[in-house]
């Protein structure tokens, strides 16, 4: 396209306006692409502005040419690049003098923000930001190292990260006697913490049972409550579950995922917090002996979060346990795989064997008898590796790949395995 | 070793805690699934010396589930009798000191009531001792020290040494309880405990209705253009029909179930 | 010499026989008390013996005529022996009778030994084999012996040498037939198989003469309300005396053996060892002597055990393994074949009763179904509320709006199974086109209770009939209709005990009517060749085996049967919880019978029963496609199939017809 003069607007080209006409053209999305390469107005030989309708707007997912007057649209929508930008637009929010303390203790595993905290950190803006003219600061309480670098985007005003070897692995005591000085000295008006189960949950509950306050668990919803002491009122899960109690917001909330809106709209100032006292050293009477390694195969099928399940249609049995391993899921079967002796009892998934419940439940080579179905009935995701496409585990599938299975398998394996090694070096760098 | 037939144990005194549970689908009481791992548990350690404990109320409905503890091989269980209304935690601590065993375990949460999964932490708050939670196996208890293994994510486990006494909570991750038998069910006794029952008034303004479902939570999209949030309003949510890859080459087959792992997240 | 060592032989033998009796009487004594009526049993015992376990052994028409001729010439030649070498009464014609007895049961034994020279596997070997030998060493010694007291030899023939030879076989004869007849030789089989026929558990088995069914297959129920009673047999002394007694009756024929299902897919039962081991366990000591086929794959020998021992440890081996007693499907087979009339079915779910009531031990799965049972009122854990979700097109009538309907019909836990709801639509299909009045119990419904019992649950069991049988009593209805043969072997025989009695029809019995009848159009044309898998809670624990047949031919259809059908017909292996408690064997039970199907060519297997369509379903490649009665019916009804009455054909009979459009599918 080096032919095309565009700083001159009044030069037309009569090809390039057609090409753009024709939305068949080969040429015509590359064309559209450079957007401003087509002027949709400009000065006419007599001084008067030319329009052209023809080249503003997009044309729409009906082929109808839709007309966007934000300006923001382009022919082939938004680019990656201008969504950052975007981003960057973000409201900059600095809370300098805040009325009160909302603290919040993320989980942050793997070092970052999960979307639960980010969660718990929207509900917290909600209480900070309550009454905008005393607006309070949410204060993130991290232990040990973190990678996160957005903590003001998650929402959080103050950042006081408590680092050092007695917070590493699990330290619970040691966290909660840090917890219990920040108490002090900051008499933070709700803590937040996510009600997880290893973490916020169970940080949370010590944190409660040692400020002897009564906590609202497993709470989901937040509604504001004249009649309330805090303003607040809040509904939360009880009886495992199965109940939902609506009560006053107490000072200290554990929170399950999507208990509000995380942020987005603001970026908070994240002010690096320092503690005012040294922390308290407590005896440690629970001592971390470090994880132990287990096989993901070996995995007990109910606890599993990802299933590779095998059936009648593998050969290459050893072929399939190298890609379990590969792909860290643990190993199902079919009764018939079962009963034909290449799996043990205990890996057969079903009605008659074991239910799952696994987030994704792969089916390699397995046709999907009724029982089976069954048993898999509680699993998020089912990818079914079959060789007939009409076959009912096909047709339960969230995703269906036809093919030989013990190929695609393969393929899989060193496809997950070259994806390990490049986050490894992405980790280290 | 059939456990009706123990001789005197010499092992470790061990309280497990138990409550009455209610059937997730009826209704019907039960045993605490959790509460029923935490006595399979202690069942498992040799020679420990296990008795049940139980606060609450006595009627027909927790009769029939706290005999389901009976059933996996109790002669008796003890029975602090307390209202309906009762916050069972003080009536616990004290019951707990006088029998000063040197490990209590429980469930994480009750399966009625406000089950907040607090009574454990307030419990070893209130007697001094250590508290674990997300138990999956006991490995050994020597004379100061137990050697537990804590359930992570995923079938992870983690390896703890914890100064005894301590108290410990136990949920799914830990091995199911076995059968309750009839017999020993109909069996066993109550051993009852008077303790003062102290009322939780908090409880009192709190409304308490059958779970609603939650609303699936939507994609919001903060574009700033109405088209992108069209989109987004308007695409296929991830149900329906399954997509369906025919002649796909093994490299597309297994690029599309990549793409969906790493979106579930299950890969590590 | 002969005249003076004979009556004294003969008094040791009979001395040591009734010293022998007693003791076995007393190692019976060890079993709990049962009522028992001892003097009607012991009239009846002939009729029972010539009628009943005559017509069981007539299978086998060889051993019939054996049997007949050893064992009936026996009892001649012993009473005459006594009567003549004993008490001495030297009449030719008694003592010609006793020669021609002799010479039968000679005749007879020859006959056994031929059967022993190249026995079939389920024969048991050891002292059985030395069998036929000590029957000639009778029979013969006497033919000898009492030749003088014909008058055709004379008194003292032949050398000391001879007499002692004739005295050492004779020795050898009465040892086996009367010492050991009590003190737990071959012979045992007599003494305590008459007994055992005379005092047996279920009297009801044995006709009368007056007709009428005979048959009695329901379980006995255990008494939960007597503390003192134990909760199943942990120990052979939890026995009833005559159940012990019962084992004791045991020819080792293997006629078990050969029928069991479990034994043939290398499960690790075989009900002949069973009772053996039972055997074994009244008397005390270990299985090492057990001469017959062992439970696949468990050597003989490891096992040993008391009267007052457990029968399965906790940890340790004992009398027998757990997992023995849980390969059973109580399929029946083996009763059905027993010449002796034996339980093994009773005795195997007293002892499950047991392992789940006080060990708690169901194996497997097992656990899980019955919590479920107990929380959800089926073996899933379905919502109960959500009983007829399936049919949510259907509109049933229910009986909770009716109050009353012609027929109840029993849907069973096939609600909650995919497969089975194909069924339950034709099946409904069928109803409505034969203009039956019917009503369902929807969410009233519970599990019949049928797989609590089998596992040993008798306490859910009891709880879920109680309620159904609550349930029932608040409707009106002529019959109970079901397409599930368990529960309806349930409902119609193990409801007695608590109180609940019913017409109970399978939906083959009933369907049958409906054709004969005419109340139901058939188009009946030609089939593909079909055979007939015969369920055995509907065959063996009912006895019908001709209804579904009749249904079938209806249909047009020529039947194949398989090499085992009918009362001989092989369990799918779903019954008795065997697909939960799922133990290992070396192949499947339902990869045999789809097996069995595929021999006779068929392409097509008629079932009637959801656990057998499951498990014959579930063979991977199978050869022959497996359809419900019900649905090959539905889909041979006539087209235009109007109620046959055309009074009856008010706005109901119009409804039904719409519906019916409705369930086509």
């Amino acid at each position: 396209m080096s032919d095309l003069d565009l700083s001159s607007a009044v030069r037309r080209d009569p090809r390039r306006e057609w090409i753009l006409r024709n939305r068949l053209h080969p040429e015509h999305a590359a064309l559209a692409a450079t957007g401003a390469a087509s002027p949709a107005e400009w000065l006419g030989p007599n001084g008067v502005t030319r329009r052209d309708p023809r080249a503003v707007g997009f044309i729409g997912p009906n082929g109808i040419r839709r007309i966007d007057r934000s300006g923001a649209q382009h022919g082939a929508g938004a680019t990656p690049g201008a969504r950052a930008a975007a981003a960057d637009n973000r409201q900059r929010i600095e809370i300098d003098d805040p009325a009160f303390v909302i603290a919040v203790v993320p989980d942050l595993p793997g070092g970052r923000l999960s979307s639960h905290d980010r969660d718990l950190l929207g509900l917290a803006r909600r209480l900070a930001d309550a009454d905008p003219t005393a607006p309070g600061a949410v204060v993130a309480i991290t232990f040990g190292e973190h990678r996160e670098s957005d903590f003001g985007g998650a929402g959080v005003d103050r950042l006081l990260s408590l680092s050092g070897e007695r917070f590493s692995g699990y330290a619970p005591e040691a966290r909660l006697a840090a917890l219990g000085s920040v108490e002090q000295e900051l008499t933070p008006r709700h803590w937040l913490l996510p009600d997880s189960t290893l973490g916020g949950g169970e940080l949370g509950r010590r944190l409660a049972a040692r400020l002897g306050e009564r906590p609202a668990t497993g709470v989901w919803q937040l509604e504001t409550a004249a009649d309330s002491d805090s303003g607040w009122r809040c509904t939360a899960r009880g009886a495992a579950g199965s109940s939902d109690i609506v009560r006053p917001l107490p000072r200290m909330v554990l929170a399950l995922a999507e208990c509000a809106e995380p942020v987005s709209d603001t970026l908070h100032a994240a002010r690096p917090l320092e503690a005012a006292h040294s922390l308290p050293e407590g005896l440690a009477r629970i001592e971390d002996l470090g994880e132990i390694a287990i096989d993901p195969a070996e995995v007990a099928l109910a606890e599993a979060e990802f299933v590779l399940s095998a059936g009648n249609g593998i050969r290459d049995w050893d072929g399939y346990h190298d890609a379990a391993r590969t792909l860290g899921a643990a190993e199902g079967a079919s009764r018939v795989a079962v009963d034909n002796g290449f799996m043990p009892r205990n890996r057969q998934v079903g009605a008659t064997g074991t239910w799952v419940s696994a987030r994704v439940y792969i089916a390699v080579g397995i046709s999907g008898a009724v029982q089976h179905l069954q048993g898999i009935e509680r699993c998020d995701k089912v990818i079914a590796i079959n060789l007939d496409p009409n076959c009912d585990m096909v047709k339960r599938a969230d995703l269906a790949v036809i093919g030989d299975a013990e190929a695609i398998l393969a393929t899989l394996a060193e496809r997950v395995a070259a994806w390990r090694a490049e986050q490894e070096t992405r980790h280290v760098a | 070793m059939s456990p009706e037939h123990a001789p005197l144990r010499s092992g470790p005194r061990v309280a497990v805690l138990v409550s009455v549970g209610r059937h997730p689908v009826t209704g019907r009481p039960r045993r605490a699934d959790q509460d029923a791992r935490a006595v399979e548990l202690a069942l498992g350690l040799e020679q420990a010396d296990t008795r049940l404990l139980h606060a609450g109320r006595h009627d027909d409905d927790s009769d029939s589930a706290l005999r389901g503890y009976l059933g996996m091989g109790f002669d008796s269980l003890e029975l602090i009798e307390q209202n309906a209304d009762a916050d069972v935690v003080p009536a616990l601590v004290e019951a707990l000191r006088t029998q000063s065993p040197r490990l209590v375990l429980t469930g994480a949460h009750a399966e009625t009531g406000e089950g907040s999964g607090m009574l454990p932490w307030l419990l070893a708050e209130a007697l001094g001792w250590p508290v674990v939670g997300g138990l999956a196996a006991i490995e050994k208890i020597e004379r100061d020290t137990a050697t537990l293994l804590q359930a992570l994510p995923r079938g992870r486990r983690r390896r703890l040494r914890v100064r005894l006494p301590f108290v410990a909570t136990v949920d799914q991750s830990a091995a199911p309880a076995r059968q309750s038998a009839f017999g020993p069910a109909r069996r066993g006794g109550f051993e009852a405990v008077a303790k003062e029952s102290r009322a939780d008034e908090l409880q009192a303004v709190w409304q308490v209705a059958p779970a609603r479902k939650r609303p699936a939570r939507l994609k919001v999209v903060k574009s700033g253009s109405a088209r992108d949030r069209f989109k987004a309003a308007a695409a296929k949510s991830g149900g329906g029909g399954g997509k369906v890859l025919e002649d796909a080459t093994p490299d597309q087959g297994a690029e599309a179930i990549m793409a969906l792992l790493r979106e579930e997240g299950v890969l590590r | 010499m002969l005249e003076t060592i004979l009556p004294v032989l003969l008094l040791a033998a009979l001395v040591l026989m009734a010293i022998g009796a007693v003791r076995r009487v007393q190692l019976w004594r060890q079993g709990r008390a049962a009522p028992v009526p001892i003097l009607k049993g012991l009239m009846a015992m002939p009729r029972r013996y010539l009628v009943d376990l005559h017509h069981v052994v007539e299978r086998d028409k060889y051993i019939a005529h054996t049997h007949v001729a050893t064992a009936g010439s026996f009892v001649l030649a012993a009473l005459l022996a006594i009567v003549v070498h004993l008490f001495g009464f030297d009449n030719p014609v008694l003592a010609w009778a006793l020669v021609a007895a002799s010479a039968v049961m000679f005749l007879g034994s020859l006959l056994v030994a031929r059967r022993r020279i190249n026995p079939p596997p389920r024969l048991s070997k050891g002292p059985w084999m030395r069998l036929p030998k000590s029957l000639m060493a009778f029979s013969l010694g006497f033919l000898i012996v009492s030749l003088p007291a014909t008058g055709v030899l004379p008194a003292n023939l032949g050398s000391i040498v001879l007499a002692l030879v004739l005295c050492a076989v004779v020795v050898w004869g009465l040892g086996e037939m009367f010492f050991g007849m009590t003190w737990g030789g071959p012979m045992k089989h007599a003494f305590a198989g008459a007994l055992h026929l005379a005092f047996h558990r279920r009297p009801e088995r044995f006709s009368a003469g007056r007709g009428g069914e005979h048959r009695s297959t329901g379980l006995k129920a255990l008494d939960l309300n007597d503390s003192n009673t134990p909760l199943g047999v942990g120990q052979p002394a939890d026995f009833t005396w005559n159940q012990l007694l019962g084992f004791d009756a045991c020819v080792q024929c293997g006629r078990c053996e050969a029928a069991c299902p479990a034994f043939a897919a290398g499960q690790p039962l075989n009900p002949k060892k069973l009772i053996q081991d039972m055997v074994v366990g009244m008397a005390g000591g270990s299985d090492a002597r057990y001469a017959g086929s062992p439970y696949p794959g468990k050597p003989v020998g490891e096992h040993s055990g008391s009267a007052h021992g457990p029968i399965v440890g906790v940890q340790e081996k004992a009398l027998v393994d757990a997992d023995t007693l849980w390969s059973c499907t109580t399929c029946r087979a083996c009763v059905e074949e027993c010449p002796m009339m034996i339980e093994h079915v009773d005795a195997i779910v007293d002892m499950r009763r047991f392992l789940t009531l006080e060990r708690g031990s169901t194996p497997d799965k097992g656990a899980v179904v019955l919590d479920n049972l107990i929380a959800t009122d089926n073996p899933g854990g379905y919502d109960p509320d959500s009983r007829l979700y399936w049919a949510a097109d259907l509109e049933l009538p229910l009986m909770s709006d009716r109050g009353r309907a012609e027929v109840l019909l029993w849907l069973g836990d096939g609600v909650f199974d995919m497969r089975n709801q194909r069924t339950l639509r034709a099946l409904v299909k069928v109803l409505r086109a034969g203009g039956v009045d019917f009503a369902v119990l929807g969410n009233e419904e519970r599990d019949s209770g049928d797989v609590a019992r089998r596992l040993g649950d008798e306490a859910t069991f009891r709880s879920l009939a109680e309620r159904n049988i609550a349930t029932l009593a608040r409707y009106r209805f002529d019959h109970i209709v079901t397409c599930d043969p368990h529960s309806f072997h349930v409902l119609k025989n193990e409801y007695d005990a608590y109180g609940g009695h019913y017409a109970v029809y399978h939906h083959s019995g009933f369907i049958d009517r409906l054709i004969e009848s005419g109340r139901l159009q058939l188009d009946s044309r030609q089939r593909g060749s079909v055979t007939y898998h015969d369920p055995c809670y509907l065959g063996r624990y009912n006895g019908e085996y001709e209804a579904p047949r009749r249904v079938l031919k209806a249909l047009g259809v020529e039947l194949t049967e398989m090499a085992r059908s009918g009362y001989r017909s092989r369990c799918c292996g779903g019954g008795g919880g065997a697909p939960i408690t799922d133990v290992p064997g070396k192949q499947r039970i339902p990869d045999m019978r789809m097996q069995d199907v595929e021999r006779t060519g068929a392409d097509l297997v008629a079932v009637g029963c959801p656990q057998c369509t499951a498990m014959l379903e579930g063979v991977v490649d199978a050869g022959a496609e497996v359809r419900d009665l019900a649905e090959l019916v539905a889909d041979a009804l006539a087209t235009d199939a109007a109620p046959a009455n055309g009074s009856a054909a008010t706005s109901d009979s119009q409804s039904s017809r719409r519906h019916t459009e409705e369930v086509t599918s």
